[in-house]
């Protein structure tokens, strides 16, 4: 685990410049929002799962939350298609703020191409450090 | 800074706007209201629960999806918006959610300063007067690489209209949601007793965000702005984006200002169906009833058990429904403490 100031970062993921996590499993992937990223959104009222067998584009906006009357997009990090998505958010929508890394999950993915994942980050990275520290001072955390 | 000063604009161009302008990359602030009146739902909605379509229909109101969050709303005439469009690397655009609100809402507050009435800024997204009413309305939305911040100076509310095109499931509720909102929402006309003109409103709305976004150049809104538009209007008045299941749902909630809601929820338990409604304003339960399909004998104690818990806080209904079943005599055939600590909180 890296922790950066007082957010945790699981080393066994990659992560997005838009704080999406990613965690691979063959070509499932699991996708969720890091403490972070939760944290910049503020309490999650609406989580909008994507249908199963949806086929998403790298860096298409293709999910939604809400949060103070504010709808934020989810950026896919890789190609593939929708294998599932965690519809208990739709009913617990602040798990992804309680347990981002856990039952907050958002979807899983079969990635079209796994070489999307280089272009990921790491948490041990100095860049992935260098990310959050330019965010902190954005976001003001 | 770009100001598309537009005035009174027809309905759906007053929404396609603001959607069309991050799509072909145009920055501004648009100030506008519709020229005739229409229901507007949140991109997380599901219309048919929110919106009595009968109604509209037969009134000849229109209804909108936006993009933008929050809940239905009555829009019309006699509210002036706003609509900010700016690139999310925008020097404004930095801060967390709270800290964007904040910023953009004072030129709306201190609007409100200006024609008399003593209002602020109150976290999250909200204006309040002094009495703590509400008396703005705004919603924000990421659309591609641009933020949008929507809201509006509330000159005068239907709130009759308002409350009518909401699908309730009894009168009722619609009692209950009327009540609520005159009490939690106020408008301009109801605190200074006049409706100012449009350039008494918006002189100032433009110089106090002025103020925030630096100079505004006036200009007229680009073609592309137009033609963009004219691609988006059928997408969004297709069925399919207006009947769009965004959400599961079994309760109901009717937000009428931050920390206050009608709830109406339902649970099935063995006994029967049960149902809830009642108004929370800051975690505590009032204006209670209970309904349903269960047997109760005598009926009275449903209204007892009402009392008990009016003005109860949330977190203790527990410990009174338990104290209620051992201390009265009644009989409710399999509806146990855990069914009401069920209907009222999930």
């Amino acid at each position: 685990m890296t922790t950066i100031e007082s957010f945790e970062f699981p080393d066994d993921l990659y992560y997005t410049n838009d704080h999406v996590w990613v965690k691979a499993d063959g070509k499932t992937l699991t996708i969720g929002l890091s403490q972070f990223g939760q944290d910049i959104a503020g309490d999650i009222l609406f989580v909008e799962a994507p249908r199963e067998g949806r086929e998403i584009s790298k860096d298409e906006a293709f999910m939604s939350m809400e949060s103070g009357k504010w709808v934020g997009r989810i950026k896919a990090p890789v190609s593939g298609k929708i294998l599932e998505s965690n519809t208990e958010l739709e009913w617990e929508s602040d798990l992804v703020n309680s347990d981002p890394y856990g039952t907050g999950w958002l979807t899983k993915i079969e990635a079209s191409d796994l070489s999307d994942l280089d272009s990921l980050l790491r948490a041990d990275s100095p860049e992935f450090a260098s990310l959050i520290a330019e965010e902190k001072i954005k976001y003001k955390k | 800074m770009k100001l598309f000063h537009l005035r009174h604009v027809d309905w759906v161009e007053s929404q396609l706007i603001y959607h069309a302008q991050p799509r072909v990359n145009v920055e501004g602030i648009n100030i506008l209201a519709p020229s005739s009146p229409y229901v507007c739902i949140g991109y997380h909605q599901n219309l048919e629960q929110e919106v009595d379509l009968d109604y509209c229909k037969n009134n000849n109101i229109p209804v909108f999806r936006r993009e933008v969050g929050g809940g239905a709303v009555f829009l019309d005439g006699n509210q002036i918006f706003y609509q900010i469009v700016i690139h999310k690397d925008h020097q404004l655009a930095s801060g967390d959610k709270t800290a964007f609100y904040q910023r953009m809402l004072q030129p709306v507050a201190d609007t409100y300063q200006e024609l008399g009435i003593p209002a602020n800024y109150r976290p999250v997204n909200d204006v309040i007067t002094l009495e703590g009413r509400k008396i703005a309305g705004t919603g924000a939305a990421e659309i591609g690489d641009y933020i949008i911040l929507v809201g509006n100076l509330i000159a005068d509310f239907d709130y009759k209209t308002m409350v009518r095109v909401l699908r309730v499931p009894d009168e009722k509720y619609r009692d209950k949601v009327f009540k609520s909102m005159t009490e939690n929402l106020t408008t301009i006309k109801r605190e200074i007793g006049h409706i100012p003109t449009w350039d008494e409103m918006a002189e100032p709305l433009i110089r106090h965000f002025e103020q925030i976004l630096g100079p505004l150049e006036p200009a007229e809104l680009p073609q592309k702005v137009y033609n963009q538009m004219e691609i988006l209007k059928p997408e969004f008045e297709s069925d399919t984006w207006l009947f769009m299941k965004r959400r599961a749902g079994d309760e109901r909630k009717v937000k009428v200002a931050t920390d206050v809601n009608i709830i109406q929820r339902a649970h099935k338990a063995p006994g029967g169906l049960m149902r809830a409604v009642y108004e929370l304003k800051e975690n505590k339960i009032s204006n209670l009833s209970f309904s349903g399909d269960f047997y109760c004998y005598p009926r009275k104690a449903i209204t007892d058990l009402e009392s008990r818990l009016d003005g109860a806080d949330l977190p203790d209904i527990g410990a009174l429904i338990a104290n209620f079943y051992k201390n009265t005599d009644f009989e409710i055939p399999g509806i146990a403490p855990a069914d009401w600590v069920k209907v009222l909180n999930g």
